[in-house]
Parts: C-alpha cells; sequence; structure tokens
C-alpha cells in the first residue's frame, strides 16, 4: 500500500516537473482561467442592468417649444448615450444597423393631447425601449413640466368637463411658472431599497467564477489525461505494464495531480473574484472547499475515464474537444443557463457545470448550508470515481 | 552454463481470431545469455514477447519467468526489465529524474533509490548527462537512458526491442557495449532486433521466428558454418544498365540478383581462386565487374535463406 501510494507521488512528481518546464502550458493552465473569469465577468456583470446606458437616437419633428426641451434634456440626460437624428429613416437605419440600442421621434408636441413620442426598438435589445421610454418620461417631467401638466388637464378634461375661463387662466398662470421655474423632480411614486448584504455584480460574479472554474479545470484535465495516451504511445505503458505494479498506480498519480491543479486554478479565479468583485469565497471556505475538492475530483477521474476509452490520441483529442465545449456550452460555461430555454436547463443537470456553477452560486451567492449543495458533491465525486474507476480498469486490461 | 534457466517458454501457442500467431514455441534463457530474436514484421515476435512479459496468455503451452506465471503472478514479473522500441522517457525531465521515476515504479525501496539510479548510469555511461532533460540529448544517449530506465531494479531478463533502430554507427557501438556489459554481470538479455550484423556480432544464440515457429535456433557461427560450410560468399558489383540478355549471362554463372541495384551473388566453395575465374569470364561475356568481393557468409545471408524457406 505504501509503496503504491510512493509510486502515485513519483507519478504526481512527473506531471508537476512536465508542466513546470512547458512554461506555455503553465501559463494556459494557471493564469487563463483567472484572465476569461474577468472577461466574462465584466461582459455579464453588465446585463444586470446597474450600469445599462442606451445609446439613443432621437429626431424631432415637432419642433415645438417643449419638445425642443425635453430633447435637449434626453441629450443632456447622464443615464443615456443620446445622439440627434436628422429623420425618422435615420433613426429607424440606426437602430436597425445597432450602432444605437433605441430609437425617439418625437412626433407631435408633448404639450398638445395624443401619443407625441413613437419609441423605435430592437426585439433583440428588448431591455432598451422601456428603459428610453422611462428616462423620455423623467425628462418630460423635468424638462417640460408645463406640458406635463397641460397633459394632465386634458386627461382629466372628460372627469371633470369643460373649464371655465377662470381655471384656464389659472392654469396658464402655472404653466408658466413651472416653465420659468422647474420644481426639483422628485419620484413621488417610488421608493426604493437595496436587499440587505447585496453585493456588487452578486449572483452573476458568482455564476461565472464557477462557470469558469469547471470549464478550465476540465479542459486541463482533458490536456493532462491525454498524456495518457502519449504514455502508450511511446512505450511507458509497455515499460511499466511489464513491470510489478503496472499502469495503476500513474493513473492514481495522475489522478491526483490533476485533482490538484484544479483545485489551484479554482484558487486563481476566486482570488481574482474577492479581490475585484468582493464575492465572498474566504468567508464562505467551509463550503467553498469540498464543493472545489468535489469539482477537481469529477474533472480529474471523468477525463482520464474518457480517455482511456479512445484507443488512438485522435480519437481522443476529438473527444476532449467535444467534451469541452458541448458540455461548457449545455452545462452554462459559456452562456448563463437563466437564459437558457427550459428543456436545455434540464438537459445542462447531465453535466458537471451545472452542478459545480450551482454549488457555487448555492454557497457564495444563496448562502446556502450543506443542506444546498451536498447533493452536487455527491453527483460531482461519484462522476470522478466512476471516471477514476473506468480508467483503472482499462489500465488493467493487458490488451489494449 | 547456470543450470537454472530465467526464461522457459515451451509451446506457446496463440491466435488472434481465426489467425494463429504463435505457433508452439520454445524459448530458453540463461544468464548472462544474450539471445537475438529474429524474423520478418509479422513472424509473431512481439506476440511472443507479450506473452513472455506476461501482457497475455498463451492459448496453449506455458512461460516460465523465474519460475513462476508473468501473467498470473505480478511478482514474477519484479526480474524483468523491458526497453521499448521507442525512447520509453518524459521528455521535459532530466535523465536522473526519469530513472529516479521508474525507479520508484519498479518497486526500488525508497533508501535504495539513489544507488540504483547511479549504477544504471554508470553501467550505461549516461552519468555525464545526468541533467539534462531528455529532449537535448543525442539519439545514442537517448537509447542508453532508455535501457537505465529499465535495469534501475537490476532485473535478471532484460528484453531490447531494436534498441538500436535508427541510431549511427558509434552509438550503436556505444549501445552494444552496454548490452554486453550487463550480459557479463549475469543479465539474460533478449533482444528482439531486425539489425542481422548487431545480432551476429552481439548474440550467443539467435532465434529464427518464420510465421510463428520456431524454424532454427542456436549459436550464430555455428548456424552459418553448418548453412554454408566451406563456401564463401562471392559479391559482384556491376556497372548500372544491365540489359535482360546481361541477367540471363549472369543466372547462368549461378549469380544470384541481391537487393541492391548491380550488386549480384553466389556461394562457392573455391573461395578466391573461383572469384578470379568468374571475374575472366564476365570480362569475356562483356559484363566487367566494377568490384567483386569474397567474404565469409553472414546471419544476413542464413536469414533470407531461412525467410525465402531455402533453409530449415
Amino acid at each position: 500500500m505504501k509503496t503504491r501510494a510512493l509510486m502515485a507521488l513519483a507519478m504526481m512528481r512527473v506531471m508537476a516537473l512536465e508542466l513546470w518546464r512547458d512554461r506555455a502550458a503553465l501559463v494556459m493552465t494557471f493564469l487563463l482561467p483567472p484572465l476569461v473569469f474577468l472577461i466574462f465577468s465584466s461582459v455579464f456583470a453588465g446585463t444586470s442592468g446597474d450600469n445599462l446606458q442606451p445609446k439613443l437616437a432621437v429626431t424631432d419633428l415637432a419642433r415645438t417649444d417643449a419638445s425642443r426641451r425635453v430633447a435637449a434634456a434626453l441629450l443632456k440626460s447622464p443615464d443615456l448615450r443620446a445622439e440627434t437624428a436628422p429623420d425618422p429613416a435615420a433613426v429607424r437605419a440606426r437602430v436597425k444597423s445597432g450602432q444605437v440600442d433605441v430609437g425617439l421621434v418625437i412626433r407631435a408636441d408633448p404639450a398638445a393631447p395624443g401619443k407625441p413620442f413613437l419609441i423605435v426598438a430592437d426585439p433583440s435589445r428588448a431591455v432598451a425601449a422601456p428603459l428610453a421610454q422611462a428616462r423620455t418620461q423623467q425628462a418630460l417631467a423635468a424638462a417640460a413640466p408645463d406640458a406635463a401638466l397641460r397633459r394632465s388637464v386634458e386627461a382629466l378634461t372628460p372627469a371633470l368637463g369643460d373649464l371655465t375661463p377662470v381655471q384656464s387662466a389659472r392654469i396658464d398662470a402655472a404653466a408658466k411658472q413651472l416653465r420659468a421655474k422647474p420644481p426639483a423632480l422628485k419620484e413621488d411614486l417610488f421608493d426604493r431599497e437595496q436587499i440587505a448584504g447585496a453585493r456588487k455584480g452578486g449572483a452573476v460574479i458568482a455564476y461565472y467564477a464557477g462557470a469558469v472554474m469547471i470549464l478550465f479545470a476540465l479542459f486541463s484535465a482533458m490536456q493532462g489525461a491525454l498524456s495518457l495516451m502519449e504514455e502508450r504511445r511511446a512505450g511507458v505503458a509497455d515499460r511499466l505494464l511489464a513491470g510489478v505494479a503496472g499502469m495503476g498506480p500513474v493513473v492514481t498519480g495522475k489522478f491526483l495531480f490533476l485533482t490538484a491543479q484544479a483545485i489551484v486554478q479554482a484558487v486563481m479565479i476566486f482570488v481574482v473574484a474577492q479581490a475585484v468583485y468582493g464575492v465572498e469565497a474566504l468567508q464562505h471556505f467551509a463550503l467553498w472547499l469540498p464543493t472545489t475538492l468535489a469539482a477537481g475530483v469529477c474533472s480529474a477521474g471523468l477525463a482520464l475515464g474518457l480517455v482511456s476509452l479512445c484507443r488512438t490520441r485522435d480519437q481522443a483529442q476529438m473527444l476532449s474537444t467535444f467534451v469541452i465545449l458541448v458540455l461548457a456550452a449545455i452545462g452554462g460555461s459559456m452562456a448563463p443557463r437563466f437564459l437558457m430555454p427550459a428543456w436545455l436547463q434540464s438537459l445542462g443537470w447531465l453535466t458537471p457545470h451545472a452542478w459545480v456553477i450551482d454549488a457555487y452560486q448555492a454557497v457564495l451567492w444563496r448562502d446556502g448550508g450543506i443542506g444546498a449543495v451536498y447533493k452536487a458533491w455527491i453527483v460531482l465525486a461519484a462522476v470522478g470515481a466512476t471516471g477514476l474507476g473506468v480508467a483503472q480498469a482499462l489500465s488493467r486490461d493487458p490488451q489494449r | 552454463m547456470n543450470p537454472d534457466p530465467i526464461l522457459v517458454a515451451e509451446g506457446v501457442v496463440r491466435s488472434y481470431g481465426q489467425r494463429r500467431v504463435l505457433k508452439g514455441v520454445d524459448l530458453t534463457l540463461h544468464p548472462g545469455e544474450i539471445y537475438a530474436l529474429l524474423g520478418h514484421n509479422g513472424a509473431g515476435k512481439t506476440t511472443l514477447v507479450r506473452a513472455i512479459c506476461g501482457r497475455l496468455k498463451p492459448d496453449a503451452g506455458s512461460v516460465r519467468l523465474n519460475g513462476a506465471d508473468p501473467a498470473r503472478t505480478p511478482a514474477a514479473r519484479a526480474g524483468l526489465g523491458l526497453v521499448p522500441q521507442e525512447i520509453a522517457l518524459y521528455a521535459n525531465l532530466s535523465v536522473r529524474e526519469n530513472i529516479e521515476t521508474f525507479a520508484v515504479l519498479a518497486g526500488v525501496p525508497r533508501a535504495g533509490i539513489p544507488a540504483a539510479v547511479r549504477r544504471a548510469m554508470e553501467l550505461t555511461r549516461t552519468l555525464e548527462r545526468a541533467d539534462a532533460p531528455v529532449r537535448t540529448l543525442s539519439g545514442g544517449f537517448q537509447r542508453r537512458a532508455n535501457i537505465a530506465a529499465a535495469i534501475v531494479h537490476q532485473p535478471t531478463l532484460l528484453i531490447l526491442d531494436e534498441p538500436t533502430v535508427g541510431v549511427d554507427i558509434d552509438a550503436r557501438e556505444a549501445v552494444d557495449a552496454v548490452i554486453r556489459d550487463l550480459r557479463d554481470l549475469g543479465v539474460a538479455v533478449l533482444i528482439v532486433t531486425h539489425d542481422l550484423d548487431q545480432a551476429g556480432a552481439l548474440a550467443d544464440r539467435v532465434g529464427f521466428l518464420r510465421d510463428g515457429t520456431m524454424v532454427l535456433e542456436g549459436e550464430p557461427r555455428a548456424l552459418v558454418a553448418e548453412a554454408y560450410g566451406d563456401q564463401m560468399e562471392i559479391l559482384v558489383h556491376l556497372s548500372e544498365g544491365l540489359d535482360t540478355a546481361g541477367e540471363i549471362r549472369l543466372a547462368a554463372e549461378g549469380l544470384e540478383p541481391t537487393r541492391r541495384p548491380g550488386v549480384w551473388t553466389r556461394l562457392d566453395a573455391g573461395g578466391y581462386a573461383a572469384a578470379g575465374r568468374l571475374d575472366a569470364r564476365l570480362r569475356k561475356l562483356g559484363l566487367a565487374p566494377r568490384e567483386i568481393r569474397v567474404r565469409e557468409p553472414s546471419l544476413a545471408n542464413l536469414f533470407t535463406l531461412v525467410a525465402d524457406r531455402k533453409a530449415a
């Protein structure tokens, strides 16, 4: 037993030295994961909406005093990146070509009854239209409160009946006053409360930390497991199978190394996640570590098992690409799972990615306890153990 | 010779599907003996080696390695070292690191590893490049490091698969010297090779495997002497561009073409005198040789005879 442990350690040392001396592979293995995490998280952190600044193209056909003030307010608004367009055709063209996210045509005097504003929306950027609508309403209230007043009065007319001349004069005076000195805008319908303990970027960041971790753990494990093929080709397997120990300790050593490698990769990613986005990995270390260990065991076992099933390096290379890309796509390592159709989300549970991502989110975002993650640990460890078992069994088969 | 053989294979039969690859092969190896196993591709050499290594069970017959069945008793393989045809080493690791690794994997006790590694490097003359990564070594050094990794656990039987394929003459001689040293230490050495010159120069015994049967076995010089008696081989080098009529005339003189173009051969008990007479006759026929050589028949001649089923 002790001898076999020493043999496995010797194999771990070989893997470590081979990686250490291949600087390109070393960078790929340990620096690429945090870098890719940073890229993904910067892209997807934006989709939470906290810093969305849609680009808006505005054209003013009404050219009234009120419409000019609304357009000017939109152009100045810090919540938008607005620009003017000469006519509605130009607005549509810019939305269609993606130069802007959404368009606004001011068709009539905002103070007059009817629908003076036309929003030109692209269905693929659905969130931009309601945002532009809300900003336009804000601009109307802030820059042309008199027009807003007149619209309110128009809306009340059917209920109140026609205004008396005295009432009309009072409204004119009030409108004049509002125009001269617009009141500070106040949102009288809404108050806002931030969720206690909510973190910047939060759910999406925890999601992508997990997603990138399992993506690279599996990628590097498949690359490492391919060395089994290299050992077969170069005769190392022949040499060892002719000896007392066979390939068993070699497979065990590779398994241990690949698990350790995945843990180091996870540390690199979560250190960056904590430092840059405040993901509380250290605070949840007691659950983070078993989750990471389970993910590492899973990727190492799965990779060794799959590569062992292949007869040639080409087969293994192809399978490796398939596993890395397709499982990652289905499992949610590329696009977030919550954007996927329901059937694809269900299918995702057949990949380790979904389990790993969910477990990290449960630990780091939902503050879940063991009850929230033990199932994922069991599934991941079982997949890893099965893969290792397959690799061990096939490494003993002398006919291969 | 030592009465206790290290390897005894008796009547080994093995089929792959319908194809019988080994048809009852016997092979015995004693300590301090170099045995060269010869045969064309597909003759069954690799299958026989796999059976000796315990990687496949014979359908019939038996293999005993140090008295036990290597396929059933892993401990029987403790005294076995295999040198694969390829450089079966980790390229980014140094010679020393590689040999250390294979020492651990061969079960050498931890305390004995430094001494065992040093001994393996001394025997294979790789000590001077001990700390160089294997990928930076010359072909000859790589071949010797490949052997070092297989002898670190001091096996009693060393099997080498094509140990000198693709190396230059100096490197080959260095490898041969290593193999002789191991033999002198009492190791039984089994070389699987196509290199008949190496086999003839190095082996104490050779065996020809043809279609799964050991058709000829014995001491190389004795086998050649038995096959050829006092005949010498006369090699005739002709200018190129020989026509059919010329070929017919050469055949009438008892000459046979070799694989090299323009080189014809014949066996003759008359030696140099016969070569002189042949030269005169060929000149008269207008087929003046560029060169005529007379030499003792070699294992290569015998191999050709055996392979072409003209002997054994």
